[in-house]
């Protein structure tokens, strides 16, 4: 066995057989996010129940025809409880001690305006007493049932004045007589979608890259600054510096032997992460819009680039947090020092979430820009587009950086910096008092 | 040949001298120790030996190589087994030991064999296919001097190769290391401030006191010379006429 696979494969069986590792890393997001999803879609699920059989209140000081035609619709749909009382005052008293949380009050010449062409006017009152989703969804519920029973009586409405007046036409189409299709022109294909649901489509397939690349990023620094770390802990960095091996073998074999934990902890986190986005947003309708036709998604060449993005910037990470990780003797302060490298990666993760690099300030644009985790997030979106050329770009410009990088860590790996160097308040006082 | 000469060396950490102008030689297939109080200078001159840190002046050859400019020659024929050395918790005995001799060859019967003296060095037997993190300290370190010794390097560097360990696990380090460097023909460089342990192991031995030698020899001469009954008494009176 080489000397370089050997060290990989003895990262590999440390990182997998510390129960830290395994667990906070591997099986963790695995167990943690169905858990939460789940969690989620047991409460959504109760709170769809408790819409479903909400039960409402109607208070009524008008005895016309449209408030009790309206009334018996209402009552084919929901249970509805009709309150007897003196005053508006007396029936909200009496509401308050009911269960529903939702009451109609339909004031007296409500049936009169609606009749005679005027608006008729009515309060749907919540009564929100544990400040739950499904208090102001009954609400919703019988505002829309309301919105019914208007659209229908003006439907009739209309047709009887149109028999009245003798002529012929669609009730619908004079109620709403404007009917608008949206479409959308993409990469010069015009498609029958709406610019918003593809954008919405666009958003949530190409937001989950940059938070994957932030996840396994992180993963790998937090492995890669736990392995040097370990050495250091455990107090085999010194016999393993004096084995006949290259100091150069010994950095490859622990960025690969990180590398692949990284990544294992990155499908994982995953794995839990769309079993949680699929629990916790069952209740929601998601666009099921097809945009292979237009261009937009990822090509298996924009697979190809994209793969080689990651791996550069994985490595970059790596020999970063390799490089810091020496400092410290321990993995506990080996994790603080690498956790300033989360900084750079979060904010431009985050940032180019919700907005295109090209709305910000100038000097915004270039401060990100100058970071070469901005570069990893802008190839992934870029790639999901097709503009292969920008992810070539971030590819060259992340690969410079990690070759700068792996240089340093090469260069420290070389010297006796890797014995010696101590991270310590100490240390850092006294470079302080240098600097002063 | 002579597998090590050390001449005036120096090191500085910032402003502090560890070496000033440290030089000894050490014989080829002989036990040499460097005996010296906490902060004599010994870790340092082994990790100098060692090629882990560079020497600020001076130079050290081992069997011929230059440590500074050959370091990859160097490593190729010593081994060393740093003070307080640990081993990779998560993996078993076994494992650590298949780790370590795959350096040394590629050869699966070569690296067998390493194994099979490092399982008579150690004598831990079974307890070799548990995993390290079970093991007292006095197995660990039988299993880091069985790993140091186990492919007949030509030099072996045992920095305090008993520290730490009680009466019994002390013993029966001493007893391997005086075995197998005997059998196997190794070349021992070995450090300790126990300077009784160092009587009996070594047949010649170096006093470091602040950086610096201050006397050379065989346990005999050592004693004889300052009219000592054992070597730290002889310490002792080479501290305060040096």
């Amino acid at each position: 066995m080489g000397s370089l696979t050997s060290i990989t494969l003895k990262e590999i069986k440390e990182l997998v057989r510390d129960p830290k590792i395994l667990f906070g890393v591997v099986l963790m997001p695995l167990l943690l996010f169905p858990v939460m999803g789940s969690a989620i879609q047991v409460s959504q699920q109760s709170v769809e129940r408790a819409i479903v059989t909400s039960t409402f209140a109607v208070y009524t000081d008008d005895s016309g025809v449209v408030t009790s035609t309206m009334l018996d619709y209402l009552k084919t749909n929901r249970t509805v409880s009709v309150i007897q009382a003196n005053s508006l005052n007396q029936a909200l008293a009496q509401f308050q001690g009911m269960t529903s949380s939702t009451m109609i009050y339909i004031p007296s010449g409500f049936s009169e305006n609606v009749t005679t062409g005027v608006k008729g006017k009515m309060i749907i009152y919540g009564n929100i007493k544990n400040m739950n989703i499904a208090e102001t969804q009954s609400t919703n519920v019988v505002g829309t049932l309301v919105n019914i029973y208007s659209y229908y009586y003006s439907i009739a409405r209309i047709d009887s004045l149109l028999q009245a007046a003798g002529e012929v036409a669609n009730p619908d189409a004079i109620r709403t007589p404007i009917a608008i299709d949206y479409q959308s022109i993409i990469k010069g294909n015009v498609l029958n979608i709406s610019p918003d649901a593809i954008i919405s489509v666009v958003m949530n397939q190409s937001i989950m890259l940059p938070i994957m690349i932030m996840v396994m990023v992180m993963f790998a620094i937090q492995m890669a600054a736990t392995s040097i770390a370990l050495e250091k802990e455990q107090k085999t960095l010194e016999t393993l510096m004096t084995l006949p091996v290259g100091r150069l073998t010994i950095l490859g074999g622990k960025l690969a032997g990180s590398i692949v934990i990284a990544v294992a902890g990155a499908i994982s986190y995953m794995i839990g992460f769309s079993y949680y986005m699929g629990s916790a947003m069952s209740f929601t309708q998601l666009s099921t819009v097809n945009l292979g036709g237009a261009g937009i998604g990822i090509q298996p060449v924009g697979y190809v680039l994209l793969g080689i993005n990651i791996f550069v910037t994985l490595v970059s990470a790596l020999a970063m947090a390799i490089s810091l990780a020496v400092f410290a003797d321990n993995v506990r302060s080996a994790q603080s020092l690498t956790g300033i490298l989360i900084v750079p990666i979060i904010i431009p993760a985050i940032i180019l979430m919700f907005s295109d690099i090209d709305m910000l300030p100038q000097t915004f644009q270039w401060i990100l820009l100058a970071i070469p985790y901005t570069h990893s997030i802008l190839a992934s979106k870029a790639a999901f587009m097709g503009d292969y050329w920008i992810v070539l770009r971030s590819i060259a410009y992340i690969s410079v950086f990690t070759i700068v990088v792996l240089y340093i860590a090469a260069k420290i790996f070389s010297t006796e910096r890797i014995i010696t160097a101590r991270f310590t308040s100490r240390n850092l006082s006294d470079l302080f008092k240098k600097r002063r | 040949m002579d597998a090590i000469v050390a001449s005036e060396l120096s090191k500085s950490f910032g402003n502090i001298e560890a070496l000033r102008g440290t030089s000894f030689v050490v014989k080829e297939n002989e036990i040499f120790g460097l005996i010296g109080p906490n902060g004599a200078g010994k870790t340092t001159t082994l990790r100098i030996v060692s090629t882990l840190i560079s020497p600020t002046s001076g130079k050290v050859e081992v069997f011929g190589h230059d440590v500074v400019k050959e370091p990859d020659k160097v490593r190729g024929i010593l081994s060393y087994l740093p003070e307080e050395a640990g081993a990779y918790q998560y993996l078993s005995g076994m494992e650590y030991l298949r780790f370590m001799a795959d350096f040394y060859s590629h050869d699966r019967a070569e690296t067998d064999r390493m194994i099979e003296n490092a399982k008579e060095i150690s004598g831990l037997g079974d307890r070799l296919r548990d995993r390290i993190n079970g093991y007292s300290k006095g197995m660990k370190r039988r299993l880091l001097l069985a790993r140091a010794l186990m492919m007949k390097p030509k030099l072996a560097i045992l920095d305090e190769p008993t520290s730490g360990l009680d009466v019994m696990q002390a013993y029966h380090v001493r007893e391997s290391i005086k075995e197998y460097a005997d059998k196997m023909g190794v070349t021992v460089l070995v450090s300790s401030h126990n300077m009784l342990e160092v009587e009996y192991l070594c047949h010649r031995v170096a006093l470091i006191n602040e950086g610096v030698v201050i006397a050379d020899g065989t346990p005999a001469e050592l004693k004889a010379r300052y009219n000592a009954i054992n070597l730290e008494q002889a310490f002792m009176e080479a501290t305060q006429l040096g």
